[in-house]
């Protein structure tokens, strides 16, 4: 048995990712359950995989398992059980370096920076296993409000405040606390979205807006820009300089340029279809992960 | 032994009738001569004869109705003896298509599954069951595609949380671990609970989808008298801890 050990069901990109991850496990014929502290699942965004309580976990766990966690935190309470252990890297704080280190672990990572990064600190061999953006965002021809901004409040609500400041003829709206398939909807009818989260690790949301044809004006960030192209599918500029960068590119004159990078952007998305993801896990589970996973 | 096959039944003779002599047919169809037939008789007001349906068929007698769970557990631990490999739960108002059981085997085999449903259609020909899906906080089990007319429906094969307990292959020694359905239940959702439960243990669900049996649907007097207390109990139990199928049935924050 595979499975995965999440921290909680809270509306965090981490928690969805795994999830994603189990669920193409699940698709490609791998035995495999997510694992919760309390046995609840997730229900802001559609999985069909099965949860259960850590406890049950602890009670069937054995050496022909293997155990996959996100969360450096997880590291030290799994090390004594007897399962392979293999670390999905979802970001490179630095809280990973003393996991990465353990030499019992294999190493997966979500994108290239991840893969390079832990390539670099380990020298061990590092696969990538990809991530994806839902298809629920994909925009498909709703009516969009070319001066909507959506955004996360979260991390970096000043930057978008000073935004709002120098975009007077906008209308701000903010994401918070909705389910996958309601992000979707408002970023499918927001003309941009404000990636406003400095040191933001990959920034799916970005990704999630650009399928979603939202002109995305971000902050730099770490992971995301394996992504990011800037002047190509995006605006980029540091927290200070992003809202006059966004304002330079609103107007009836600058329609053009905004209309290229939001096709830039969606182009850039398609990158990261679920079914491209798909493709790449099926390589990987016949390569480097064949011997990692449990077949039964 | 290849197969123990229960069907709890009250009353609806004719139609028990007419579903044991597909069920032969479906039995040949698919090479399985070792088995045993139950039907449990859930208090019919007259009861069936020990020789109503033929010697193959075994008559396990309630005088006082019992659940559908309670039931099939016991036709269950009456017709499987051991080493017995598939347990098979069939409604009375079921009428197999001949490569039914065939292809139930074949998808479970394919999907390498425990548990095996059937494309199952009302009489007009639209779908009455082809897998369940579950939607929302109160996680509300419902038949993908129901009343779909069957042909614009995919046949292709998938997994599935659930499927119905109208027409359901199950492993036998995973029927066993499980305790068999939870007689807590004292009519409905006995059935995607069980699958829930096997997959909580890591199997998968499956329903074979390349031919279609009839399904008449709640024939059973009084089968909906029990409906609302045995959803509070499917609810109470697997609140929030079931993953949902669809967008449409995500929580709204």
């Amino acid at each position: 048995m595979n499975y995965y050990m999440f921290p909680g069901t809270g509306i965090f990109g981490g928690i969805k990712v795994g999830f994603q991850f189990c669920d193409m496990l699940a698709e490609l014929g791998l035995p495999i359950l997510a694992v919760t502290p309390d046995g609840q699942a997730p229900l802001w965004f559609p999985s069909t995989v099965a949860v259960i309580a850590r406890s049950d976990f602890e009670a069937a766990v054995s050496a022909d398992d293997s155990v996959f966690f996100s969360l450096p935190a997880d590291h030290d309470w799994l090390a004594p059980l007897p399962a392979r252990r293999i670390f999905h890297c979802q970001g490179t704080d630095p809280l990973i370096e003393p996991v990465i280190a353990d030499p019992a672990l294999a190493l997966l990572a979500c994108w290239p920076q991840a893969e390079r990064f832990m390539r670099e600190k380990t020298g061990r061999p590092v696969s990538n296993v990809g991530i994806s953006v839902s298809d629920c965002f994909f925009y498909d021809g709703e009516p969009k409000g070319d001066t909507v901004v959506a955004y996360m409040p979260r991390r970096g609500r000043d930057i978008a405040q000073d935004c709002r400041r120098r975009m007077r003829r906008h209308r701000f709206e903010e994401i918070s606390g909705l389910n996958e398939s309601d992000c979707a909807y408002a970023m499918k009818r927001a003309g941009w979205y404000l990636a406003t989260a400095p040191g933001e690790f990959f920034g799916l949301p970005a990704l999630e807006a650009m399928a979603a044809g939202c002109l995305v004006a971000s902050v730099p960030v770490i992971g995301g820009m394996d992504y990011l192209e800037p002047g190509f599918n995006c605006l980029l500029a540091p927290p200070d300089d992003l809202p006059a960068a966004a304002s330079a590119v609103t107007g009836k004159a600058q329609a053009a340029r905004r209309a290229a990078l939001r096709q830039q952007g969606l182009a850039t998305a398609y990158r990261y279809r679920r079914s491209r993801h798909l493709r790449l896990l099926k390589r990987q589970i016949a390569g480097p992960l064949e011997e990692l996973v449990s077949w039964k | 032994m290849e197969m123990t096959i229960v069907i709890p039944s009250r009353g609806l003779a004719a139609l028990l009738t007419a579903c044991l002599r597909l069920l032969h047919v479906a039995l040949a169809e698919a090479g399985i001569s070792d088995h045993r037939i139950v039907v449990v008789d859930n208090a019919t007001p007259h009861p069936f004869a020990s020789d109503r349906f033929g010697p193959q068929v075994e008559i396990l007698r309630f005088d006082v109705p019992q659940s559908f769970s309670h039931a099939c557990n016991a036709g269950v631990r009456r017709g499987a003896a051991q080493g017995c490999r598939h347990v098979f739960l069939l409604n009375n108002d079921v009428l197999l298509h001949p490569r039914a059981i065939a292809e139930m085997l074949a998808a479970k085999q394919a999907a390498k599954a425990a548990v095996s449903g059937a494309r199952l259609v009302f009489p007009d020909d639209t779908i009455q069951h082809c897998g369940v899906r579950i939607g929302g906080p109160r996680p509300i089990p419902y038949h993908e595609h129901i009343h779909t007319p069957t042909p614009l429906v995919s046949r292709r094969l998938r997994t599935y949380q659930a499927v119905t307990g109208a027409a359901m292959i199950i492993d036998h020694a995973l029927y066993d671990e499980l305790g068999g359905l939870d007689e807590c239940y004292p009519f409905a959702y006995e059935d995607v609970d069980f699958c829930l439960r096997a997959r909580q243990k890591g199997h998968r669900i499956t329903c074979a989808q390349a031919v279609d049996s009839v399904h008449f649907a709640s024939m059973t007097p009084g089968r909906f008298r029990h409906e609302d207390e045995s959803r509070a109990i499917f609810e109470a139990r697997w609140a929030g801890r079931c993953t949902s199928d669809t967008e449409e049935g995500l929580y709204k924050c």
